[in-house]
């Protein structure tokens, strides 16, 4: 391994197997937006998914510092909602799993609103999260995360998981296609412990990276790690979304990264750079 | 190899009045090429044309120069070309009063 490639790993702590290295330095490598299902016509998309702001590469241009680049590099990969409370912007890595045994994802990241203001506005952005979309020969099981920062114009500051499902809709008349809008503001629950606070920084144009590590089991399907900066947390309670294994879906491995705001602003959430890795023989 | 990328901004969105783009950001890119495709369209746009915006921080927008026109047809498609343009690109417009013009936008990029 190169001095440079060492610099660019020693802040990851993979499993054995690296599966995916994505660097936004180099590309989006995969990430797209996300889109719901539908047949004949994008009209039958559940109105939910049809504006899903897609991902973008940016160099963290703030209008009274300049470029502020990224974690190692110049770009990040970059989520912008639209500026309308509750937007949503979610970007998606898709593959798939040829061994059911540990996965991690670890990531660095940084969210902020939009500097259309000189306030602090650190109750602006109303969650970001992440989300596993796996499926094996039994299940669909979807493990979901998200920070709560705000709500209605509140401090929440609290991680949170999503069990609970979505109505599972019939799309077109093929009787091949369901959807159900999974990120739905419903049915999230606090994650066992403290809150959790954020280094916000003190102006909007100000943004600091994050670390966060995501553990799942794809034998047991469930939870076996979480931590994000110097907090660990107790998921060994926790349990993800889970439905009958859906057509089409085999050893589905997907990533989704999101974030959402909570008043008529955007929010953004940027990502420097993501490592996946798993253990196997 | 160039990178590229094409990144849909509007999908299935219908214009009415004036219409802004979202921020998309492009600094990486060094020429980009706006595609606009009517999926739906109820009244006449002949003769209506979209402007091409550049900004220094997304926030604040001025217009580059480059216009486009805008198909009446179902799956007409129209672009615009730009070139040396920062980080922001987006495009604005207005739909004559009483059109509603349905679109998917395309922004393809290229180093």
């Amino acid at each position: 391994m190169t001095d440079v490639m060492n610099a660019k790993l020693s802040r990851f702590n993979p499993l054995s197997r690296i599966v995916c290295f994505d660097d936004f330095d180099h590309g989006l490598h995969g990430w797209t937006g996300l889109i719901g299902n539908y047949e004949k016509s994008l009209n039958a998309m559940l109105p939910e998914y049809r504006d899903l702001r897609p991902p973008m590469l940016s160099n963290g241009t703030m209008w009274d510092t300049g470029s502020a680049g990224s974690w190692d590099g110049t770009y990040a990969m970059k989520l912008a909602t639209r500026p309308k409370a509750g937007g949503l912007a979610v970007a998606v890595k898709r593959q798939t799993w040829r061994f059911a045994g540990p996965i991690r994802l670890e990531t660095y990241v940084t969210f902020k609103p939009e500097a259309t203001e000189m306030e602090l506005s650190e109750l602006d952005v109303r969650a970001f999260g992440f989300l596993w979309d796996l499926q094996n020969a039994q299940d669909r099981v979807m493990p979901h995360l998200r920070y709560l920062n705000a709500l209605n114009g509140e401090r929440v500051s609290r991680w949170q998981l999503k069990k609970e499902r979505e109505t599972l809709a019939d799309i077109g008349s093929s009787g091949k296609t369901m959807s159900h809008f999974h990120l739905a503001g419903t049915g999230w629950e606090d994650l066992p412990g403290e809150s959790q606070i954020m280094c916000y920084n003190e102006i909007a144009t100000k943004q600091n990276w994050h670390y966060m590590c995501v553990d799942f089991d794809l034998a047991s399907m469930a939870f076996t790690g979480f931590q994000f900066n110097d907090r660990v947390f107790d998921v060994s309670q926790i349990a993800p979304m889970v439905m009958p294994a859906m057509a089409n879906l085999w050893c589905m491995l997907n990533m989704v990264v999101f974030v959402e705001t909570d008043c008529d602003k955007r929010a953004f959430l940027s990502v420097d750079s993501v490592l996946v890795s798993g253990e196997w023989d | 190899m160039r990178q590229s990328h094409t990144a849909i901004i509007e999908r299935n969105i219908s214009w009415q009045g004036v219409f802004e783009t979202e921020p998309y950001e492009v600094a990486w890119a060094s020429e980009a090429i706006f595609f606009v495709r009517t999926l739906e369209v109820s009244g006449n746009v002949e003769g209506t044309m979209a402007r091409v915006q550049i900004s220094p921080d997304g926030i604040r927008w001025c217009d580059e120069g480059t216009v486009m026109p805008l198909s009446g047809e179902i799956d007409g498609v129209t672009f615009g070309k730009v070139s040396h343009f920062g980080t922001f690109l987006r495009l604005v417009g207005k739909i004559p009063d009483g059109v509603t013009l349905t679109v998917i936008v395309a922004l393809s990029l290229k180093e």
